[in-house]
């Protein structure tokens, strides 16, 4: 029925596929890139929160 | 280190949002608990401007836009200085942001009890409170990608990827949802009308959930989180994994809450179906969290910031896995229109979104007071008593609704209604609603407990703006096969806006069909245009917030067809701007009710429900009987409407006010002949209301049907 619906708009079944490969490519795309990521700059990103201001001035005055 | 640069995070900005969320928190808290109790002692309906019709939309409006709302810019403001070592953008633009919500909110205080809405549920306020919202919202977006720019940390932390896409989502929904004409500086006409604009609606009021309830807070949850255990979150990866799916599946599910209505089977089905895909990025991120406590779970047992944190996210991870089973249809048969959805929301609401910002208010207040919490044993007690109150007010609520709803599908063996009578299946959970009032109270009392904790935190504290020094934003080095890596980091704002507005096809794609496809909605010959006296009459219908309580959708059910006639076809909405769903059934539907009692019946019922229905819970009106019909804008309303394409006669809006005054005529002679005399009623609102009903869902009845009545 859906398919139906669309296919008598017009030809618009190209956003529905626009839409899931757009979602798959940045999907996988971002699942690549995070697997592939460097093991260093996950933990450096992860701990960004538990900066303190304190901490921050003494690492840099060291 | 020579390079350095030291600069103050702005905080004054993060201390006046925390006193302003939670200031709105008590006062819209206490206004749902008045709602409450408006249900279960009707006399506790003042007058106009403090009727559950108008006070319902307040409470939402204020809890979800004043409390949370603050919340949400006291957390983003506090974390994203800080994930960026840099300062906020502008100084002024935070400054606008602030005192421009707080006006916001006040203008919606004012305006909502005194029935200036739009009708459309969590986006009731009228168009030029819509302009200033949007104005508000961009100063924040500008603020917020500002900082981003100028930041001293190159790497975004992924709180802030669900602040951008808040941000994003947020301003496509509210612009799409407030498509309107204005009539008047205090009325509009939507642009959509009937399934389209229900669609668009619950797209909105869904993704209002999503994107303001949900999002925003899950990126408070990624920093605050790991700020109140000291650890970093459990997977980091995973938390990308929990974005992207979130996001891209959340803007899809919206038609659920438009089903066995008239909306398209095809668009229910969708919702349906992303809905449950829905259960994994939200149990990931609840996993997450929780899962970021691993050995460290002695330390929940004494720190009620933690403590309310567990409890926030368990709240999280039940409401979405609830919200995906409510969206199956035969589940949704039976809890649409009742209490269990109430239930549902508020175990998101006074669990989710109250509890983690009872949280962070707790983990932020001393921070920015530099002192220590005033008493450790009282938030402790908050939590429990939050707890409590949580628990009070939801699992009466479930027991109503499954009552009440099963009430309404019971039959006799010889096939009528066992409950014949709506009134019987409410006043079976009266007492349910008094406990629901007691858990509001509890939580409630909660939240008095903690304002003073942390009023007296500040009293003994001092604030200053915190200096801190960093070096400029290094060059990344990309490691080995990190080239694409380096190139998106950056150019962090161009790749998430645009990733962010390609997800958004998905909702495009839902509802652009709906609005091209004339066969999507069938016409029904029979259907017309309303009166002017019924226009007004809808208005008023609207200004008194009766969809609160009252559905305009007989789904297509044996017991509901019994109960209230046939069942409501889309082509029946095709006028209806705004349409007039509702969503919840405290009172009976009331799509067929035209016809179906004489005139003097309503005037007598919206005089005092109770000489109709005894026992009723509706309030009274007595308003409606000593104010005139507005009629300086129905020509206007007229005109409007047939700029939307709604076929009156050319010329007409010059004699519309005449032929309302006429209709009104008959409607009190009628009114005359039944025994009700009043002194010029010709001229009162209740004639009008009277217009109005007694025209609903008579458009398709077959004539025959309405004779032998």
């Amino acid at each position: 029925m859906y398919k139906y619906i669309l296919e008598s708009a017009g030809n618009i079944n190209w956003m529905a596929l626009f839409a899931l490969l757009t979602f798959m490519f940045v999907f996988i795309v971002s699942a690549i890139l995070i697997f592939t990521k460097n093991k260093k700059t996950i933990q450096h990103i992860s701990h960004l929160p538990l900066v303190n201001e304190e901490d921050l001035n003494i690492e840099n005055r060291k | 280190m020579s390079n350095l640069e030291t600069f103050k995070y702005d905080d004054k900005i993060v201390r006046n949002f925390a006193i302003a969320t939670s200031l709105w928190g008590v006062v819209g808290m206490l206004v749902g608990l008045l709602a409450a109790l408006q249900m279960v002692w009707p006399v506790l309906n003042f007058s106009a401007e403090t009727s559950f019709g108008r006070i319902r939309p307040l409470h939402t409006n204020a809890v979800i836009f004043a409390f949370v709302g603050n919340g949400i810019f006291m957390g983003v403001y506090y974390s994203l200085q800080r994930l960026l070592k840099a300062r906020m953008y502008s100084d002024f633009l935070s400054k606008f942001n602030f005192w421009g919500w707080q006006t916001i909110i006040l203008l919606a205080a004012v305006s909502l009890p005194l029935g200036i809405t739009s009708a459309h549920e969590y986006a009731e306020l009228e168009w030029p409170i819509d302009i200033l919202i949007a104005l508000v919202w961009v100063a924040f977006g500008i603020n917020m990608f500002g900082t981003i720019l100028k930041r001293r940390e190159s790497h975004l932390y992924v709180a802030i990827w669900f602040y951008i896409a808040t941000w994003v989502t947020v301003t496509v929904l509210h612009i799409f949802n407030n498509l309107e004409l204005p009539v008047s500086l205090v009325k509009s006409i939507p642009v959509f009308a009937g399934v389209q604009d229900a669609l668009i609606q619950w797209w909105y009021g869904h993704n209002a959930v999503a994107f303001f309830l949900t999002t925003p807070y899950l990126g408070l949850m990624y920093y605050f989180l790991p700020k109140a255990a000291n650890r970093p979150v459990y997977s980091y990866k995973l938390s990308i994994i929990h974005f992207w799916g979130l996001i891209f599946i959340y803007i899809w599910a919206g038609p659920h809450h438009l089903l066995y209505t008239s909306l398209p089977d095809w668009a229910q089905s969708l919702g349906t179906v992303f809905s449950i895909m829905l259960i994994a990025p939200s149990w990931g991120g609840m996993l997450n969290g929780l899962l970021t406590l691993r050995g460290a779970w002695d330390r929940v047992r004494q720190d009620p910031i933690l403590k309310f944190m567990v409890v926030a996210i368990s709240a999280y991870g039940m409401a979405t896995l609830e919200g995906p089973l409510l969206s199956i249809k035969s589940i949704n048969a039976i809890s649409h229109y009742t209490d269990w959805t109430v239930a549902h929301v508020h175990v998101g609401t006074l669990g989710w979104n109250g509890m983690m910002t009872f949280g962070i208010l707790y983990w932020i207040i001393p921070r920015l007071y530099n002192t220590k919490l005033h008493s450790v044993k009282m938030a402790n007690a908050h939590f429990w008593i939050a707890t409590l109150g949580t628990i009070f007010y939801v699992i009466p609520l479930y027991w109503a609704g499954w009552t009440q709803s099963l009430m309404w599908k019971q039959f006799e063996p010889d096939g009528l209604l066992t409950y014949g009578n709506f009134l019987e299946t409410v006043t079976q959970i009266i007492p349910m609603y008094m406990l629901r009032a007691l858990g509001g109270a509890i939580y409630v009392a909660g939240v008095f407990m903690m304002v003073y904790n942390l009023w007296k935190t500040t009293r003994k504290g001092k604030v200053s703006d915190p200096e801190v020094s960093a070096p400029p934003k290094e060059k990344i080095v990309s490691g080995k096969g990190e080239y694409w890596h380096k190139w998106i980091e950056k150019r962090p704002v161009q790749m998430l806006v645009a990733a962010t507005v390609l997800v958004m096809i998905g909702g495009l794609v839902e509802i652009f069909p709906m609005i091209i496809i004339d066969k999507n909605v069938p016409k029904i010959e029979s259907v017309t245009p309303y009166t002017p006296l019924e226009l007004e009459g809808r208005d008023i219908y609207i200004a008194e917030g009766c969809l609160g309580c009252h559905s305009q959708m007989i789904r297509p059910f044996r017991s509901e067809a019994e109960r209230y006639g046939d069942f409501s076809k889309s082509g029946e909405f095709i006028y209806d701007r705004p349409f007039l769903w509702g969503s919840k059934r405290t009172g009976p539907d009331i799509h067929r009710v035209g016809n179906k009692y004489p005139d003097s019946w309503h005037y007598n019922h919206m005089l005092d429900p109770n000489s109709m229905s005894p026992g009723s819970i509706m309030p009274a009106y007595p308003w409606l009987f000593k104010r005139k019909i507005n009629t300086k804008y129905t020509a206007k309303k007229i005109r409007t409407l047939q700029i939307l394409n709604t076929p009156y006669p050319e010329n007409y809006a010059d004699i519309a006010v005449k032929d309302l005054e006429l209709q009104a005529k008959q409607i009190t002679a009628n009114l005359e002949s039944q025994g009700i005399e009043q002194e010029n009623l010709e001229d009162k609102q209740i004639i009008a209301l009277i217009a109005y009903l007694q025209r609903l869902g008579t458009d398709a009845t077959p004539q025959i049907f309405v004779e032998e009545k």
